[in-house]
């Protein structure tokens, strides 16, 4: 019966998900290609492939960029514009709040696809591009920030994707605190930011910390929001390790290569998967 | 969103033949003759249409030698980077089409997989090989002797520029002899209008076409051996490669490059498409097809009176001791797909599109010239002056080198040309970065020692 | 009220407001050139039309972006809750050994990005002739969401009292006949949940499918709209947006039924990627 009833979702994921994880660290041990004459008969090559990302400074500067992307985007744009929203959208003398709260959700809501073409448009540098009118207005001069200024804007763009999950995230954990504590600590004179430095933030930290893993394991994953909107460039100033994995893989055809650098991320972020797993204490 | 699939039925006389045959069971037919399907990948809008013309007649031609051969057009629209991509994957997975329309500087790789079908022995029995001039023929070959693709036009790389305007402007238009001398010139012209002068490929975001229609014309004409046929790889230092950096380098910090423009996404539109045309940016590094494909009346960009507006020069000399010169390359070829279950047909059909009146409607369509003899004469190529002439330029034009590895060593172009435009590289150091990026890329056995 | 808390309830209103502007201005583009009969790449001012989508509709090739963007969805979503059900049931019914490992395991697989195991996974593809096809792309992004479901419908199983299911043994049910009889009808919550979730992930994917497929005839409108709007010089700016409003209808839907159940903080881990 338990095979019958388990099996198929056990041949699934072993196949489509473990086995491609499994088959990738085998590929990154060898020079597999799939144009040039290399790529009629692949070689083993041992660690060659790590030896030769580790000392490449373009593979170094992909992770240093996503680095920053997690960091500035993820954990502290995301966080702090959920955080907000989550607060606000709790007072209870706030009306519209189905309204801005549908509106903070859209970002997140609609497919990657569709994200990237309306910032697209967004961002153009063209004079009658979204931002270009907006700073036209205080009398700033038509730019093109994602050849300017290009790391910002996706950092930029990722936050305004996440700040949904962020706030349905703290919205769940400030659930959990009776109202009664705030209104006490209120009544005892604390103003709004010692209330939630000494109060909310205390009361809500797993959640909060869980949460920043959560955000760092997705957020390295995002490649389509990226690709789509500067391929990586200008030079190589948003090459994030996804971008550089597939471009290498797929439009350099290391397939080696690409693998040997998937295998790293890999391990990155199995060591902030298990921190999360042992911290968020799930029950099974 | 804008594919198109074209499925051409076999034409009514083939089917009437077809029926016949099948009527008559007692009579053997012709092994050769039984029906065939072969696909033709088209990736560029142009050639397609002009591919979806062709093929009934290709159809027609072959029933008449009593082959029951069917075309399916397969019209994927692409960027040069997106088709690499792609077709990597279709032909790593078995799925490739028979014949694929492709540049020249693609089939290297393809080649080398053994993902293209070799072709020498077609070739070889094919009368219209002969007519063939050497440097395409020699351009052909690829480093282990054998040819994997059938060249149907060929293009010469020079500089275009705007008439009109730099004589408005009262600017020389004579051949300059140097770089110097066309400096002197941009700058003149980048001083009147305030605005950059010359676009020459570069960068990341013009992908293959930064070493193709780029970098390799520049460092071709230096006299500096960059891929070493005898020992089969790249010499990733030399007097050329690093004048061509400084060049970039020069170009950029005079403000003659549309920086900006470069380091945009499709940076072909900006500049190709809207300043030239304009008359804004009056010098382009291009290939014979700008004739047509760019500013040809059903180009991407039309320019009115296209002949009169816009004339070419040769490479000025960029290395002392050296002359002006034009580089040949540039042009598609078809490729037959080693997997092909009907390799005979697909050949047949590359070759059939590599002759006569099929060769010389491509050639008009896209502006190329024939990479053959026996062209000049057929309708409507030889009504074209400009294509012609680039013809007869091809005889003397130098041959861009190539050699396996080609791809990694436009990659590492492509980087090095963009840490130029973005400011963060001189010369010099574009040179040493490119030199250290390619030899990683290219690994120890691709690089001359 | 205090004058005090009047501003500081009115800074509070600009801020969200803000907040809100910030969220929604960049979807401007796509609401307007829409509807407008000469949309271009940026914001004006639209002249009202619909004929955008009815050019979307009506195209050659669109409506078939859509028609694959719904097969391969639907389809994956089916096979994903139909073996998520079954391997739900068994993970909260039955003890066995390795059974905790088991759910670790794939909780942890939700640390894996896409991009890193694409590679392999595209070779491994071809290999068992699974690439540039629905079938190929289908099997993988119902195991891709696999492990949520998993996790959702154990939860929501577990919640099912056990007797329920034991009075239908002894009416005679065998264990599947109970499962269909008893679980069934009281998992809906959980399970329509988990196929809002699989479908949408399904429907917004851009990269598998990027990599998985090579034929234009199978693209779903995700690589549709990313070939349009590279397409150079010849994109139709107004079909691009109708066509993005289409896209992001069928998941802004599914989001507001799924709302409620997001504030359970163990779904809200499942959202997001």
């Amino acid at each position: 019966m338990l095979p019958l009833l388990l099996g198929p979702s056990v041949v699934l994921i072993a196949v489509f998900v473990i086995a491609p994880a499994i088959y990738g660290v085998y590929l990154s041990l060898t020079n597999t290609q799939l144009t040039g004459f290399a790529a009629r008969d692949p070689q083993f090559v041992g660690l060659d492939n790590y030896r030769n990302l580790l000392s490449s400074d373009e593979f170094l500067a992909s992770l240093g960029h996503t680095g920053q992307f997690v960091f500035f985007s993820a954990i502290i744009g995301q966080t702090v514009l959920g955080m907000a929203a989550a607060l606000l959208l709790r007072r209870t003398w706030l009306r519209g709040k189905g309204l801005f709260g549908a509106a903070i959700l859209l970002p997140m809501v609609v497919p990657e696809v569709v994200a990237s073409l309306t910032w697209a448009s967004v961002l153009s540098p063209r004079e009658d591009g979204t931002f270009n009118r907006l700073i036209g207005l205080f009398g700033g001069a038509a730019a093109a920030p994602l050849q300017e200024s290009p790391m910002l804007s996706i950092i930029i763009v990722n936050i305004w994707r996440g700040i949904a999950f962020a706030m349905i995230m703290f919205q769940a954990a400030l659930e959990d605190i009776p109202d009664e504590l705030i209104e006490a600590s209120r009544v005892d004179g604390a103003g709004a930011v010692q209330v939630f430095r000494y109060v909310t933030l205390p009361l809500i930290r797993g959640p909060v910390f869980l949460y920043l893993l959560l955000t760092t394991i997705t957020t390295v994953g995002v490649f389509g929001l990226v690709y789509f909107l500067t391929q990586g460039g200008p030079g190589s100033a948003t090459q994030l390790t996804s971008i550089y994995i597939f471009q290498h893989a797929f439009q350099y055809s290391q397939i080696g290569l690409g693998s040997a650098a998937s295998v790293i991320l890999l391990v990155i972020l199995m060591v902030f998967g298990l921190t999360y797993v042992r911290l968020a204490k799930v029950d099974v | 969103m804008q594919r198109k699939r074209v499925f051409l039925a076999v034409t009514a006389a083939t089917l009437v033949v077809g029926l016949a045959a099948c009527s008559d069971s007692g009579e053997q037919t012709d092994a050769e003759s039984g029906p065939v399907t072969i696909t033709l990948l088209e990736y560029q809008q142009a050639r397609a249409d002009v591919a979806e013309q062709l093929i009934p007649e290709f159809e027609q031609a072959m029933a008449e030698q009593g082959k029951d051969i069917t075309v399916e057009l397969v019209a994927d629209i692409l960027t040069d980077e997106q088709f690499r991509t792609k077709i990597t994957q279709q032909f790593h997975s078995g799925t490739g089409p028979d014949v694929v329309d492709m540049g020249g500087s693609h089939v290297t790789g393809f080649a080398g997989a053994g993902y293209l079908l070799q072709l020498d022995e077609y070739l070889e029995e094919w009368s219209g090989w002969d007519d063939y001039y050497d440097s395409v023929k020699e351009q052909a070959v690829q480093v282990d002797g054998h040819i994997y693709s059938l060249p149907h036009e060929a293009g010469v790389q020079s500089l275009f520029y705007r008439k009109d305007v730099l004589e408005e402007l009262g600017v020389d238009t004579s051949q300059p002899q140097t770089w110097d001398e066309l400096i002197d010139r941009l700058t003149q012209v980048t001083a009147e209008t305030g605005e950059p002068s010359i676009v020459i490929p570069a960068g990341t975001a013009w992908g293959g076409g930064t070493w193709s229609e780029g970098f390799l014309p520049l460092v071709a004409g230096t006299g500096s051996t960059f891929y070493d046929q005898e020992s089969g790889g790249w010499r990733l230092e030399s007097e050329g490669l690093s004048a061509t950096f400084d060049l970039y380098a020069e170009l950029t910090e005079a403000g003659l490059l549309p920086v900006q423009d470069l380091l945009n996404p499709n940076p072909w539109e900006p500049t190709k498409y809207v300043q030239f045309p304009e008359g804004t940016l009056p010098v382009a590094a291009q290939g014979t097809w700008g004739w047509r494909y760019d500013w040809g009346p059903e180009g991407s960009a039309p320019i009115e009176n296209v002949q009169e507006k816009v004339a070419t020069w040769d490479y000025p000399a960029l290395v002392p001791g050296t002359d002006p010169y034009s580089v040949s390359g540039g042009g598609f070829a078809y490729g037959v797909n080693a997997d092909s279950e009907h390799a005979d047909a697909a050949a047949e059909l590359a070759m059939w599109l590599s002759s006569g009146e099929a060769m010389a409607e491509q050639l008009v369509a896209i502006g190329s010239a024939a990479p053959r003899a026996g062209i000049a004469d057929v309708a409507p190529y030889k009504d074209e002056p400009s294509l012609l002439d680039a013809e007869e330029k091809l005889k003397t034009s130098v041959a861009p080198p190539t050699g396996d590895g080609a791809d990694q060593v436009s990659q590492a172009v492509q980087s090095a040309t963009e840490s130029i435009l973005l400011g963060n590289a001189d010369g010099a150091e574009a040179a040493a970065a490119f030199a250290e990026d390619a030899a990683e890329l290219l690994g120890d056995s691709l690089v001359a020692q | 009220m205090t004058s005090v808390r009047a501003i500081q309830r009115g800074m509070q209103y600009v801020l969200l407001i803000m907040l809100a502007l910030f969220c929604l201005v960049p979807f401007a583009w796509v609401a307007l050139s829409a509807v407008d009969a000469h949309a271009g790449p940026t914001v004006g001012a639209p002249a009202f039309t619909m004929g955008n989508f009815v050019d979307f509709f009506t195209e050659a090739d669109t409506p078939r972006l859509l028609a694959n963007s719904l097969i391969i969805s639907v389809s994956a979503t089916a096979l994903n809750l139909a073996c998520g059900i079954l391997g739900a049931y068994a993970l909260s019914r039955f003890r066995f050994r390795g059974r905790k490992f088991f759910m670790f395991s794939i909780l942890l697989i939700r640390v894996i990005p896409p991009p890193a195991t694409i590679v392999a996974l595209y070779l491994m593809m071809v290999k068992m002739q699974l690439d540039n096809s629905y079938l190929g792309l289908i099997l993988v992004e119902a195991a891709a969401a696999l492990p949520i479901t998993l996790w959702l419908l154990k939860g929501t199983i577990d919640a099912i009292p056990f007797e329920l299911e034991e009075a239908a043994w002894m009416d005679g049910s065998t264990r599947l006949g109970a499962i269909h009889k008893v679980i069934l009808p009281l998992v809906g919550p959980g399970l329509g949940a988990a196929a809002m979730l699989t479908f949408m992930a399904v429907w917004g994917d851009f990269l598998t499918p990027l990599v998985l497929l090579q034929d234009p005839d199978l693209y779903p409108l995700s690589i549709g709209l990313f070939r349009a709007f590279t397409a150079f010089n010849q994109v139709d700016w107004g079909v691009l947006a109708a066509s993005a409003m289409v896209y992001m209808v069928p998941p802004a839907i599914l989001y507001g039924f799924l709302r409620r159940h997001l504030l359970r903080s163990s779904l809200g881990g499942a959202l997001k990627g």
